[in-house]
């Protein structure tokens, strides 16, 4: 039963002089222009699929958000990367830029959603090469729904919104690796999204200033950091409006809690006094 | 971690279910008397009812002895107890902290069956326990003041906790 997977990201629009110089770094065994990707020969392709899965441990360990509102798309995220308990960094850019209209958000494996985002920056601008018009914000979508579906089961983890403006206006799909593609006026995708759920869908309104709109996600990322472990670091928040997107705040996670919950002046109920001096 | 005739002994505040977290401010540092004190990580429950046991203990010791029971000995104590579970154990891994006689210190962590593991320098236990023996490795130095234990048990603590996703929430250190 062969799966037909679509190897359209390795395809390559111009030749490649075959070279031989002993070191083997062809792009394919045959010819330049079949594209090829090396699978590993085992008796048990999913099993062992899901043990790397497994093995590289995406626990979906982040939160982001977007939502549609009457002035545009708001999208944010947190900037945690965690592997099972450890934290691998705190400063991860999950807001990936796909072209100037256009943003992608990254839960999952982040090679996964870096390497996926920036194939379907490709196919976009071909599109507005080969037709001279933009590509929509739904047909961007389904474009990379497409391919995760075909490499659905093969241990993919991506979790992702793509929010932008085109011609009809603020579009927002989501779109998973298991081939899922939804179009929604709000999303939260990742481990921490219900607790942000919960303050993103009190807050919101179709109508709300831009400020008002970023503090709500703002607020919102804030909350999923504080209750989820695996989302942390700092606070991103981006608005996609008809001019394009444009990066409204970055703040640490660490001070917004102060900015929310300033420290109360505590009565002082024991003061550490100096040690006593030991005789020497 | 030990310093000159004083001790101290360090944790973070944060009581959670796998990734959720449900409290931040969670005790588990106790005291046992003036100059012990234990700090249970691991299951919430079982460090609360741990301490409870411990502490009946000692206050039954105090009573027929007339007299605190010393660190190596409640060290014994806290690891026969564990050990009584051994087919079903308490899921806490102990880390005691004590001044013997002249104010020598004293310090030992247990795994969670009761394997003692005494140690000259810092003991470490808990989620981040890797990251907190790398910390404490590079700041520890032999015979430091109060205050300057204080400082660097603080840096390891927080420089550690940063690193790890189910630790944080502030710190709790004492010095005695």
């Amino acid at each position: 039963m062969a799966m037909k997977v679509d190897m359209s990201a390795l395809e390559t629009n111009f030749s490649i002089p075959c070279l031989d110089d002993g070191d083997g770094m062809h792009l394919s065994a045959d010819s330049p222009d079949v594209p090829s990707m090396v699978l590993p020969t085992c008796a048990d392709f999913d099993g062992f699929q899901a043990a790397t899965k497994d093995m590289v441990k995406n626990k979906r360990g982040t939160t982001t958000l977007a939502f549609i509102f009457d002035k545009g798309v708001i999208v944010a995220a947190d900037s945690r990367a965690s592997m099972g308990g450890y934290i691998s960094s705190q400063t991860v850019r999950k807001i990936i830029e796909i072209n100037p209209y256009m943003l992608g958000t990254m839960a999952g494996g982040a090679a996964d959603c870096q390497f996926w985002h920036r194939n379907l920056g490709n196919k976009c601008r071909l599109h507005e090469l080969s037709n001279k018009r933009r590509i929509s914000i739904a047909g961007a979508s389904k474009l990379l729904a497409n391919i995760l579906y075909s490499y659905r089961g093969m241990g993919l983890s991506i979790g992702t919104m793509i929010a932008g403006f085109d011609e009809k206006g603020p579009g927002l799909y989501y779109v998973d690796s298991e081939g899922a593609r939804l179009v929604g006026n709000r999303f939260s995708v990742g481990s921490g999204s219900l607790y942000a759920y919960g303050i993103l869908d009190e807050g919101y309104r179709f109508n709300m200033s831009v400020e008002e709109a970023a503090e709500l996600a703002r607020r919102a990322i804030y909350g999923a950091t504080f209750r989820d472990a695996a989302s942390g670091g700092c606070v991103s928040v981006y608005h996609v409006g008809p001019d394009g997107w444009k990066k409204l705040s970055g703040d640490d996670v660490g001070e917004l809690h102060y900015h929310y919950y300033p420290v109360q002046k505590t009565p002082v109920e024991q003061e550490m006094t100096d040690a006593p001096s030991t005789s020497a | 971690m030990v310093g000159k005739n004083c001790f101290a002994i360090a944790s973070d505040r944060r009581l959670g279910v796998q990734l959720q977290t449900i409290a931040t401010d969670f005790q588990r540092v106790f005291k046992i008397h003036d100059k012990l004190y234990i700090g249970l990580s691991g299951l919430g429950t079982d460090a609360q009812t741990l301490y409870q046991r411990l502490v009946f203990r000692h206050k039954l010791y105090q009573l027929r002895e007339e007299r605190d029971m010393k660190p190596e000995t409640f060290a014994s104590l806290v690891s026969a107890i564990l050990y009584e579970k051994r087919f079903g154990p308490y899921f806490c891994q102990p880390v005691i902290a004590g001044l013997g006689e002249d104010n020598e210190p004293f310090i030992c962590t247990m795994d969670c069956i009761g394997a003692k593991e005494l140690a000259k320098d810092f003991v470490v236990s808990g989620t981040a326990s890797e990251s907190l023996y790398g910390a404490c490795e590079s700041m520890y130095k032999p015979n430091m003041e109060p205050e300057e234990l204080f400082e660097t048990v603080s840096q390891a603590l927080m420089s550690s906790v940063d690193r790890d996703c189910l630790s944080g929430w502030g710190g709790y250190v004492l010095i005695v």
